[in-house]
């Protein structure tokens, strides 16, 4: 009780509380003047600055009083150095910010529990078997009915697959993404529908009538936000299904951009494929998710067991939903994470050099105050406190950087970043924007505050600020900062080296086509299911389009294919080579197999090497053709011709599909991205395989592409007005597109080294500026004996290349260890490279060398007279 | 030639604040009293410094245990002279028990052979 009035009186009545407190002490000094004939009092009186500060120390509210006073110097501080203080402040918002936004993106993508209640107990079940190789690869219907049968793990089985709809009879045809679901998918995850219901049980029976539930994004924007949509019927690739609800679009499953989910229907499948699908389910409480692998496991053994022909070494990997979601971002996300505390901390480095130097002016200020009372540890809390104002203003400022960074990055989702729409500013960042500003402002702080605390106000007055043991051991501790500074700066320009080097390689490879890549346009179309049912009626009609589009001006090549370079795989699939009978056991690896129009070779400008391209002759009552591809030739013939040896499809069910006859060789593509080595793939021409209801219209031109793609879509529009066209794209924007992931890590991490370089030459900067300000008597002595411009520059030079070579020793020794770190993210290039470990230093040293000479030519210009005559 | 200063012994932590209760348990006094006064009554075994004295006074106001009033001192000056409240005196009664107990103690112990 007393204790708080006296905490407010203290505080708020401050001015008299002083005043009492001088009254009193003056008494008791004139007191014992009286008494003592003034031999006592002028000893005692000499210490009444410290006497108070005693006194105030034990009164409550004291700590309080003193950092209000300390915050109000301190900005008083900051005002005085406007120069000092932006550079400070801009250095670590800087740091702050890139890393509040670094962690927001961390914290997002890995952290952020998903908005399922108990995400941790959902888990995805994959498929993994020869020949189809997927690490986590994908189930079919009968896998399913065999897992669900034997699932003891989890409390639900479901299954999905990823499904493109053709809306049609609305307004323009639309292809909207969506899922096909089984019934217990939503109650699975325990979300409701904001509008009707979700999937009631036995809505995925084989016989179930077509429901569909819609996403609230595309509910509004394509509908209208129609409340009277519900029991409506809408005609979904040919489906019609009648809407039982909307969810809310916080609602992203399986990812960003689903718009429709509709009932998958189990219809007893008649073999084991195809396998588009993917498992869902939510752990039975208490079950482990190794308990549940061993558990699904023994499903596929007992699987493999019972089909010997379709499967080998299969398994059935659990993956916890949220990896499932993240996939393999996880080491890209840590490399930012990592790279972006390195400029940090060289951020905070920066500042503590900063600050040191400025120490050295504000010697005199401390000295004084130190003399009038102040004790050290009252001088370093306040020391601290600027600091910490410091840094808190340039947590501010970060903040403000992070929020529009966040931003930028949502609105541009470089890299295809998973869970983008759970990346925010939110409470949880702010908290550790403010943790990061307080623990960089007490490092950064600490060590020139303690530096000043230990001064003694004797030796500083006399020192002057110049020389002696404490400028000896200040520029010591510069020298250190300095270098670490540099050894950091390095460890991140060669990380961002290595990916440089990575990226540029990544850009050399050759995805195949010979064709100028902006020379050719593509689109991805898909006729109308309902007019088309079956390979009779949709081939002519690709042909009447391939015609129609060939004869607009401008397009030299027109043609169909379903896969596309650089990263358009639609399917891969296994082969048996006619008179090459496996051994027992073996298994050919699966390849990309695409299905293509006779010009599409020409089109993309995919050179032949041996025998022939298609031609329309190679019809469906035609002997079955089929072209490989170079890197498969050699792969399969191990120099033999192939042309005119035959060959078959051998899916995990083709085992009556008739043998082709290979009749070209033609140039390695790479469909499954440019930095997949593996181009082993067969053609079959388009007129002789299965109906299928999608493919690409691919363009060549003899002039840049891309303006056709208004005329295009006229005359598709004009042959049938229900095709559904969608991902128009150039062959080079499509090549950059596949880059787009690499490319955001290189341009990140090579900004931040960058930012990296400019912070290290200011520091090295300021160390040399402040040194030369330093000996300026001594450089105007060793002048006016006759010294030489150029030694003096020398001299100086000299100095900041030593620094430079230690800091660079440092910095190869951990760019050594971090870069270990990189190696899954870097193309073609080994972590230690040894043109990125040569240039990175010589880049520091440059930049180092750079940043001194200023200073040295400062030096050079020092007028004798002048610096002899200074002070 | 003078007299020899009489031997002065450091304060034991906590003892100041029970020699200061004790000095102002007869009549209100300022600082430089109370510090005579603890001299007087320790026959000059404790002399206290103002860097100790005045902190310990403005602690045990915050506490309560003393009242400060603003009085005229012997030679006409304006002086602060502090007073035991209530709370101050039990606290001079709880102290001086606890301290009688500790010199028992320690005096039993020193004499145990």
């Amino acid at each position: 009780m007393h204790k708080l009035v006296y905490f407010w009186r203290n505080l708020v009545r401050r001015r008299q509380v002083e005043r009492e407190l001088d009254q009193e002490l003056a008494a008791y000094v004139a007191l014992l003047a009286e008494e003592t004939s003034g031999r006592e009092a002028r000893l005692e009186a000499g210490g009444i600055q410290q006497l108070k500060e005693q006194v105030r120390d034990v009164k409550a509210g004291f700590f309080m009083q003193t950092i209000l006073q300390d915050v109000r110097y301190g900005w008083r501080m900051l005002r005085r150095s406007p120069t000092f203080t932006v550079v400070a402040i801009l250095a670590l918002a800087l740091g702050i910010g890139a890393t509040t936004t670094i962690f927001s993106i961390v914290y997002g993508v890995l952290l952020r529990p998903l908005p399922y209640p108990a995400d941790g107990r959902i888990a995805m079940v994959f498929n993994h078997f020869a020949p189809q190789n997927a690490e986590h690869g994908t189930l079919s219907i009968a896998d399913y009915l065999d897992w669900k049968k034997g699932n003891h793990a989890f409390e639900s089985a479901e299954l999905f697959r990823q499904a493109l709809f053709d809306v049609t009879g609305a307004k323009e045809p639309e292809q909207v993404r969506g899922a096909m679901v089984t019934a217990g998918f939503f109650s699975t995850l325990r979300v409701q529908a904001l509008l009707g219901r979700t999937f009631l049980p036995g809505e995925d029976a084989a016989n179930a009538p077509g429901v569909a539930v819609l996403s609230e994004t595309w509910w509004r924007n394509s509908l209208g936000a129609d409340r009277n949509i519900l029991g409506r019927k809408l005609n979904l690739s040919g489906v019609p299904c009648t809407v039982v609800g909307v969810m809310a679009s916080s609602f992203h499953f399986p990812g960003p951009n689903y718009e429709i989910w509709t009932n998958l229907r189990l219809i007893p499948p008649t073999r084991r494929g195809p396998f588009p699908y993917r498992g869902l389910g939510r752990l039975k409480p208490g079950v482990t998710l190794g308990q549940a692998q061993a558990d699904t496991n023994a499903v596929a053994q007992r699987i493999e067991r019972e089909n010997p022909v379709t499967y080998h070494h299969m398994t059935m990997p659990v993956v916890p939903l949220r990896d499932a979601i993240i996939g393999n971002i996880r080491p890209a996300l840590l490399a930012f994470l990592g790279a972006v505390l390195v400029l940090l901390a060289i951020a905070a480095v920066n500042v503590a050099g900063l600050l040191l130097a400025r120490a050295t002016v504000r010697e005199r200020e401390i000295a004084l105050r130190v003399s009038l009372g102040a004790g050290s540890g009252r001088l370093i809390r306040q020391l601290l406190t600027e600091s910490l104002l410091l840094a808190l203003l340039s947590g501010a400022a970060g903040c403000l950087l992070a929020y529009a960074g966040i931003h930028a990055l949502r609105a541009w989702n470089p890299g295809n970043l998973p869970r983008i729409e759970d990346i925010r500013l939110d409470s949880g960042a702010l908290v550790f924007a403010l943790l990061v500003s307080v623990a960089t402002g007490v490092l950064f702080g600490l060590a020139p505050a303690f530096q000043s605390g230990r001064a003694t106000p004797a030796s500083s007055l006399r020192e002057g600020g110049r020389g002696g043991t404490v400028g000896a051991s200040r520029r010591r501790l510069q020298a250190v900062l300095v270098m670490g500074e540099l050894a950091l700066a390095l460890m991140l320009v060669t990380s961002a080296g290595l990916l440089v080097r990575s990226f540029l390689l990544l850009g050399q490879v050759n995805s195949g086509a010979q064709a100028p890549p902006e020379n050719v346009l593509s689109m991805k179309i898909s006729p109308a299911s309902s007019k088309y049912r079956d390979s009779e009626q949709i081939i002519p009609f690709y042909r009447r389009l391939m015609e129609r589009v060939r004869s607009t001006p401008g397009v030299t090549y027109a043609a169909i294919s379903d896969s596309l370079p650089p990263d358009r795989q639609y399917d891969y699939d296994t082969f048996v080579i006619q008179g090459q009978p496996l051994a027992a056991g073996e298994i050919n690896p699966a390849v990309t197999c695409p299905i293509v129009s006779p010009d599409y070779f020409r089109a993309l400008g995919i050179p032949l090497i041996k025998g022939r391209f298609f031609t329309n002759q190679d019809s469906g009552d035609a002997p079955p053709t089929v072209i490989i591809s170079d890197s498969m030739a050699r792969h399969y013939f191990s120099g033999e011709n192939p042309v005119g040896r035959r060959l078959k499809a051998s899916g995990p069910d083709l085992h009556d599909t008739p043998f082709m006859e290979i009749v070209g060789v033609v140039g390695d593509v790479r469909y499954a991205g440019l930095d997949d080595n593996n181009a082993d793939a067969y053609y079959q021409p388009y007129a002789q395989t299965l109906y299928y209801q999608r493919t690409n219209l691919v363009v060549r031109s003899n002039g840049p592409a891309a303006g056709l793609a208004t005329t295009l879509r006229r005359e598709v529009r004009e042959l049938d007005a229900d095709t559904v066209i969608s991902d128009v794209i150039t062959l080079q924007d499509a090549l950059g597109a596949s880059v787009i992931g690499p490319r955001f890590r290189t341009l990140l991490v090579g900004g931040f080294a960058l930012c990296a370089l400019v912070l290290a030459a200011i520091g090295i900067y300021g160390v040399m500026a402040y040194s030369v300000a330093q000996r300026t008597q001594e450089i105007g002595i060793r002048m006016a004996l006759g010294a030489r411009r150029s030694n003096l520059i020398g001299d100086v030079v000299a100095q900041g290349l030593r620094l430079a070579l230690a800091g660079t020793a440092v910095g190869v020794a951990g760019a050594l260890l971090v870069t270990r770190l990189l190696a899954s993210l870097l193309f073609a290039v080994k972590p230690t490279d040894a043109l990125t470990f040569a240039a990175g230093p010589v880049i520091l040293i440059a930049v180092a060398l750079l940043a001194s000479f200023l200073p040295a030519c400062r030096a050079a210009m020092v007028d004798p007279v002048i610096a002899l005559r200074h002070e | 030639m003078s007299e020899p200063a009489p031997k002065t012994t450091n304060l034991l932590q906590g003892t100041l604040d029970l020699l200061i209760l004790r000095a102002l348990s007869l009549e209100a006094m300022h600082g430089l009293g109370i510090s005579r006064r603890i001299e007087q009554i320790t026959q000059g075994t404790f002399q206290v410094k103002p860097g100790s004295l005045f902190p310990a006074l403005h602690r045990m106001e915050e506490a309560g245990w003393l009242a400060p009033s603003w009085g005229e001192s012997e030679n006409n000056r304006k002086a602060k002279y502090y007073r035991l409240t209530a709370a101050g005196r039990r606290q001079l009664q709880a102290e001086t028990e606890e301290w009688q107990r500790i010199s028992m103690a320690m005096a039993a112990a020193l004499d145990a052979t």
